[in-house]
């Protein structure tokens, strides 16, 4: 908009041009001259300005991962694109281009203050993850709707709006419907907005606001309640026992068993298969019971596992600190005495003694992690043993109240074979009173037939009883040896760093004396 | 009568003065006799200081007397070898009077008095004690509290009088004891012990909870040492230590023998008044004495006690049944076993006592058979003495003279009252080293009122520790220094109040001569501790100026917390400014799981923060140890920039040091200015003290005095009718001014004497009044009725009343009016408008 397209050359942005603009923009004097001798990194630059200089398409930004103000004001872009690794944002400013949409801005969720002056954009839209959007500024644009002003509800922090300019800006209500809308607003198009107009504002719009906000509440409501419910069933996964609290696997038992469904309808079975389903959910839920149990139980035994660990290693922290701190008052104290003394012999001897404190040092805080790698290893064991038992007992519990399960399904099995044998026997003898459904009927011709129906239906639900089982199992298993996979890997990364810590710091303590003390 | 008096210029005024008298004497009353009902006597004016009840007894009282001698005949007769009961001493007026009713439960306005403790240290302050004599017997007499607080001297049956009567008056169970106590009770000699205010102070030493032993604790290492050598080590600990406790023993004994006091000759012997409190009441766990000489509690386990004859309170009396062999250790006071105690009154009983008021109505039911009970017994007559009251003056003044010196085991107690000295000064306890204090060890004054907020200060070991409470400028609040070198730059621990007092969160300051280190709290920059090296100072100036220069410093070390907003390894913890050296050492915290901490040293360019921004880089700058070797190590310009940024920061630091200096230099010049001063600060609301609206007060009375005197004056100017006479001429010739003053000196007399006249007048027509009713009533006197005779007899009584009234008006008139003719006479003598000098002037 502010430039015809062919009156100057378009760029994009290049490495020539970001290098430039960095040192331009970088330190100064003698602390420039450092940066020149070793170069900038992109990643370490905290604010960018690439104004005024024809470009069309944003490309390369991407190393610039610490950046938190970026200024492309006065350019000819006409998309927002190319800033997915912005993370860091909190300024934008692409005031004076030839934006049309506003998009592309998904992954800057810090971003506090954007400003798109002068642009043509027609809408307000995809912005939703921007929740800490303090200052919004698309004044000059082509925004026409008033209802747009809505989608900024979501903003609790936007304080500070311009939208002048715009054709929305030229309906009448458009400052009162703005100020009712968005009360969390201070500034408006460059103004304070008064208690004055506030109030007007709130009692022109009070009966559509309310509306809104209630609705608004309702959705959040409903949302959170959402969330809960999620995570409740996190946890029963975690437990192993999801949807056991309720008749979901009954009831998927018979979804894929088309013999039973219309076994159903036979007369008499209703009663039959409500004592049944009833039963069956009974000993589901002793089984969501226990398995929560014994998921609490786990938990508990897991934080009192982490939290003697930590204690553990805070306590040997302490002590290999201690180790250290003596050692640099040692060291302090004998640097000076250094110093101070020219005797060579004196200084051979001390360099020695310094030598010999430096191993003792080491051979202590060896010792120490070696002791603490131990204690670990030990308690891990333990706890390892303790976890498996749970698990087995779990497991096992589980196993028998399933075979519970299984007996049920078992013996009404036999009840309902039996039932169908003497409906079959009716039939034969076309003594059946009630109208049976054709293609129940048809399952009824004769006794292989029917007993084939109930056979199938009956391998259905015990494959279904099996898999739950299976699932269980398998699940429990992997989480524990997963568990316990991490732990060691753990426990294996922290003695690594441990040990690397040390002797990184020993040999610094030797070459420090050198350094110091050696021509 | 018509008196006309011939002016006399050298006629003296006293000739006139006779002259009125005469003029007065002439005029004269006579009331006559009067047959008439009898005038009530108005008051028996007794010039005595004591009321009614101290002279004599009551028939109640008689009464009792009596039953206390049935008492106490059955008792010497039930017990003939015992020492006789302290039952019915004489009071002040010689009056027998029963030991209970000279109890007068009393609670006293101020607040301290409502505890034991308050009450017990009340009249140990306040009285002076006096010792039996002879130190065997009973007292003859037992005076009343109102007279014994008047004369602030006693002896312990006084002393313990006035302490049960205000330990009741708060609601306490307590009771006078009466028996027998060692020599130094009974002395209150407190020499032998330790001084209340320097006995340890239990403390609660709370175990620390023992973690739980958890199930994954970890175990610890294994112990390699000998067990056999640990157990041979810890047997020989144990066998010194016993070695030690026993000599410690040995050594206690021996000195424990020689404080023994002397033996005493009346041991067991000396009788003692004490104050027993009961338990129960206002939450006293159990029984206990209180010594009302000292104002000390005991347990009546206590071997000082050693024998009761007798117990009493304002309800009853009690006798001791129980056997004293042992002192009172394993004496029961529980008064209703009459196996133990045996009381006087029967219906005067405790239960009664207790039920309160509410319960009353449910006793009305079973009434009848009750109260006949009741009636038999005989209950305690009300008190005779005058209700206890001390004035605030007498309370804030607590010892007689406001002075009250204490000597204990090698320490002296001195106590003064508040405002009484200068300096605020309320105790002294100076602590020796023997028992003949000469060896001062310690002393400990403490203040009252202090303008500037001093409460204690305790000289010990050549260290001065004083304590303020809240309110100072820069909220100081303990300062330890040396009493020899009170100075600045001297060794000295400065304590501040930091809660949201102080800015700068400093709470304590070091200082030696050479050394500061300063501890702050709740700092933004979690700055925790500074501490500052100095160096010796350059002895170019001449070291006699007192503002030389300051001292050089040599190194600033500062502390942080760890700020959780930062990383570790940027998050500094340690910086060191050698300045001397020009190197500043910087540690950072350490990461979580880590155990060496990031450091980097600068060494910079000598005066670098005096170029200003231009430093010059170069790599051998620093040094640096990185915790992490994997990690990219930190580009040169954020090395420089640190560098810049710590250049300024050690300016600053420099700067802080400089104005705890100047800090210092001006508390102690705060403190001296103060104690020169050593101004009290008064309450607004203390009327008597606060000199400034004590003032105010009296300018604004004396200012309202005067306006009233001179409108008195303006309204009555005596000369003014006559100048008017003379038409208010400017100035008066001589002649006028004789003429004036005659004028004005015979109206005056006219005055007199027509008042005079006037009361005379009414005074006759009074009489002759009286006289025709009382004919009148002679001759009626048959046929009156009663009420009309009431009514002469009114008016009579009335009548007589005026007619005396008169009469003594008149003698008061012709008493006054010499007088007041004198003072006019001297007024206009001293008149400037009739003054001699003016006519000279007027003439020349």
């Amino acid at each position: 908009m502010s430039r015809l397209y062919d009156t100057v050359e378009p760029s994009v942005i290049d490495d020539e041009m970001l290098r430039k603009a960095v040192e331009e923009q970088g330190p100064k004097e003698e602390a420039g001259k450092i940066a020149k001798q070793e170069g900038v990194d992109y990643c370490d630059v905290l604010s960018l300005r690439l104004d005024f200089r024809n470009i069309l398409k944003v490309d390369n930004l991407w190393q610039f991962t610490k950046l938190t103000k970026l200024q492309m004001d006065n350019n000819i872009i006409e998309k927002i694109e190319g800033m997915d690794a912005l993370v860091n944002l909190r300024w934008l400013d692409m005031s004076f281009n030839n934006i049309e949409m506003i998009e592309g801005l998904d992954k800057l969720t810090k971003l506090e203050d954007l400003t798109l002056f002068n642009n043509r954009i027609t809408r307000l839209e995809n912005m939703d993850s921007l929740p800490n959007l303090h200052v919004l500024s698309v004044g000059n644009n082509k925004i026409d709707q008033l209802d747009n002003l809505i989608y900024l509800r979501r903003f609790p922090n936007l304080r500070t709006l311009n939208l002048t300019g715009n054709p929305v800006c030229d309906d009448q209500g458009y400052k009162l419907f703005a100020v009712a809308y968005l009360s969390h607003l201070v500034y408006l198009d460059f103004r304070l907005i008064d208690e004055d107009t506030r109030q007007k504002a709130h009692s022109l719009y009070e009966n559509k606001l309310g509306e809104l906000m209630h609705n608004e509440k309702q959705a959040e409501v409903a949302i959170e309640a959402e969330k809960k419910a999620a995570q409740e069933l996190l946890k029963h996964k975690d437990a192993y026992v999801e949807h056991l609290n309720s008749s979901v696997l009954f009831e998927s038992m018979y979804k894929e068993d088309p013999e039973g469904m219309k076994l159903a309808l036979l007369p008499g079975l209703q009663d039959m298969l409500k004592d049944f389903q009833d039963k069956f959910v009974e000993v589901c839920m002793k089984i969501f019971e226990f398995g929560m149990k014994e998921y609490e139980k786990r938990c508990k035994e897991m934080r009192e596992f982490n939290t003697c660990i930590q204690d553990a290693e805070a306590a040997n922290k302490k002590q290999a600190v201690t180790v250290i701190d003596a050692f640099e008052e040692y060291k302090k104290k004998l640097f000076t005495e250094l110093l101070v003394t020219s005797d060579a012999e004196v200084q051979e001897r001390k360099m020695n003694e310094y030598h010999e404190g430096v191993n003792e040092t080491w051979d202590k805080l060896m010792g120490l992690e070696m002791q603490l790698v131990d204690q670990l290893e030990e308690t891990i064991k333990d706890f390892e043993r303790n976890m498996t038992d749970l698990m087995s007992q779990l497991v096992e519990y589980i196993q028998g109240l399933i075979t519970q399960v299984r007996d049920l399904e078992n013996s009404h099995n036999e009840k309902l074979l039996e039932m169908c044998m003497t409906v079959l026997e009716k039939v034969v003898k076309n003594e059946m009173d009630e109208e049976l459904p054709d293609d129940l009927r048809m399952l009824f011709v004769d006794k292989d037939t029917i007993v084939n129906a109930i056979g199938a239906s009956h391998d259905v639900h015990l494959i279904k009883i099996d898999n739950r089982e299976d699932e269980i199992v398998t699940r429990s298993g992997a989480w524990l040896s997963g568990h316990m996979q991490k732990i060691h890997a753990d426990e294996c990364a922290r003695n690594r760093a441990r040990v690397v810590e040390i002797t990184n710091y020993i040999d610094h303590l030797r070459d420090e004396i050198d350094t110091q003390f050696m021509p | 009568m018509d008196i006309i008096i011939e002016d006399g210029q050298e006629e003296s005024p006293d000739a006139d003065v006779e002259e009125l008298k005469e003029e007065l004497e002439a005029i004269q009353v006579t009331a006559e006799p009067i047959i008439e009902p009898t005038i009530p006597n108005i008051t028996k004016e007794d010039f005595s200081e004591y009321p009614e009840s101290y002279k004599d007894n009551t028939n109640k009282e008689k009464l009792i007397l009596a039953y206390v001698e049935n008492y106490r005949r059955q008792y010497v007769h039930l017990f003939r070898d015992r020492k006789p009961l302290f039952l019915n001493p004489l009071n002040e007026c010689g009056i027998e009077k029963f030991v209970c009713t000279t109890l007068r439960p009393t609670l006293l306005s101020y607040k301290a008095l409502y505890h034991w403790q308050g009450c017990a240290e009340f009249v140990a302050d306040y009285l002076t004690m006096k010792q039996l004599e002879p130190p065997q017997e009973l007292p003859m007499c037992l005076f009343s509290p109102s007279t014994i607080l008047k004369r602030q001297l006693g002896n312990c049956f006084d002393f313990s009088n006035i302490l049960c009567s205000l330990l009741l008056g708060a609601g306490y169970d307590a009771y006078v004891v009466s028996g027998y106590a060692t020599k130094e009770i009974c002395l209150a000699d407190e020499s032998r012990q330790i001084c209340p205010l320097l006995q340890p102070k239990k403390e609660v030493l709370k175990e620390a909870e023992k973690p739980e032993p958890r199930k994954y604790t970890v175990k610890p290492p294994r112990d390699l040492r000998s067990k056999f050598i640990i157990k041979m080590e810890a047997r020989r600990k144990k066998e010194a230590e016993e070695e030690e406790k026993k000599k410690q023993q040995e050594e206690e004994e021996r000195i424990a023998e020689l404080e023994k006091p002397p033996p005493d000759a009346l041991y067991g012997l000396r009788i003692h008044a004490w104050v027993l409190v009961r338990g129960g009441k206002r939450e006293v766990p159990e029984d206990f004495f209180i010594e009302p000489f000292t104002g000390q509690s005991y347990p009546p386990s206590s071997p000082s006690f050693l024998g009761i004859e007798s117990v009493w309170n304002s309800t009853n009396y009690w006798a001791n049944m129980q056997n004293c062999a042992s002192g009172c250790k394993d004496m029961s006071f529980d008064l209703m076993d009459t196996e133990k105690w045996e009381y006087m009154l029967a219906g005067s009983d405790q239960t009664q006592i207790e039920i309160p008021d509410a319960e009353e109505e449910l006793y009305d039911l079973d009434d009848d058979e009750k109260e006949n009970e009741d009636e038999k017994h005989l209950d305690m007559p009300a008190t005779w003495v005058l209700p206890i009251c001390v004035t605030k003056n007498q309370y804030e003044m607590r010892c007689p003279q406001g002075k009250k010196t204490t000597l204990y085991k090698k320490a002296k107690l001195e106590k003064y009252a508040n405002y009484l000295l200068k300096d605020g000064l309320v105790t002294r306890l100076s602590v020796y080293d023997n028992n003949e204090l000469t060896d001062l060890k310690r002393v400990q004054e403490s203040f009252e009122n202090r303008e500037d907020k001093l409460t204690t200060r305790v000289h010990q070991g050549g260290l001065i520790t004083e304590d303020f409470v809240e309110g100072r400028p820069r909220s100081l609040q303990q300062h330890v220094y040396k009493a020899s070198n009170p100075g600045p730059e001297a060794e000295r621990t400065m304590t501040f109040f930091h809660k949201k007092l102080r800015v700068d969160g400093l709470c304590k300051r070091e200082e030696t001569p050479t050394e500061m280190t300063e501890h702050f709290v709740n700092r933004d920059d979690f700055l925790f501790l500074r501490h500052v090296l100095f160096g010796k100072r350059q002895k170019k100036v001449a070291p006699a100026t007192a503002e030389g220069p300051p001292r050089p410093i040599l190194k600033i070390t500062e502390k942080f917390h760890r700020n959780d907003a930062l990383s570790a390894s940027k998050d500094v913890e340690e910086q060191i400014f050698i300045i001397h050296e020009d190197k500043i050492q910087i540690t950072y915290h350490r990461e979580d799981p880590n155990i060496t901490a990031s450091t980097r040293d600068f060494y910079k360019p000598p005066n670098a923060e005096e170029k200003g921004g231009s430093l010059q880089w170069s790599n051998d700058m620093t040094n640096t140890f990185q915790v992490n070797p994997h990690g990219s190590p930190a580009k040169n310009l954020a090395i420089y920039e640190n560098l810049l940024q710590l250049i300024q920061t050690e300016q600053k630091s420099i700067q802080a040091v400089r104005s705890s200096e100047e800090e210092v230099k001006e508390i102690l010049m705060d403190r001296q200015k103060e104690e020169l001063a050593s101004e009290l600060a008064i309450s607004v609301y203390d009327t008597e003290r606060n000199e400034k609206a004590k003032k105010h007060r009296k300018e604004l009375e004396r200012l309202a005095m005067e306006e009233k005197l001179r409108r008195q004056e303006m309204e009555m100017d005596y000369l003014a009718p006559f100048l008017a006479q003379i038409g208010n001429p400017d100035k008066i010739s001589k002649t006028q001014a004789f003429k004036l003053k005659e004028d004005c000196l015979a109206d005056l007399k006219q005055r007199l004497i027509d008042k005079a006249n006037l009361i005379q007048l009414r005074f006759e027509k009074e009489t002759s009044e009286l006289h025709k009713r009382q004919q009148d009533y002679q001759q009626k006197q048959v046929a009156m009725t009663k009420e009309d005779e009431e009514q002469y007899f009114n008016y009579c009584s009335e009548a007589m009343f005026r007619i005396h009234i008169l009469e003594l008006r008149l003698n008061r008139h012709k008493q006054m009016a010499p007088h007041k003719y004198m003072q006019l006479e001297q007024k206009l003598r001293q008149d400037p408008r009739l003054s001699e000098q003016r006519f000279v002037k007027i003439i020349i």
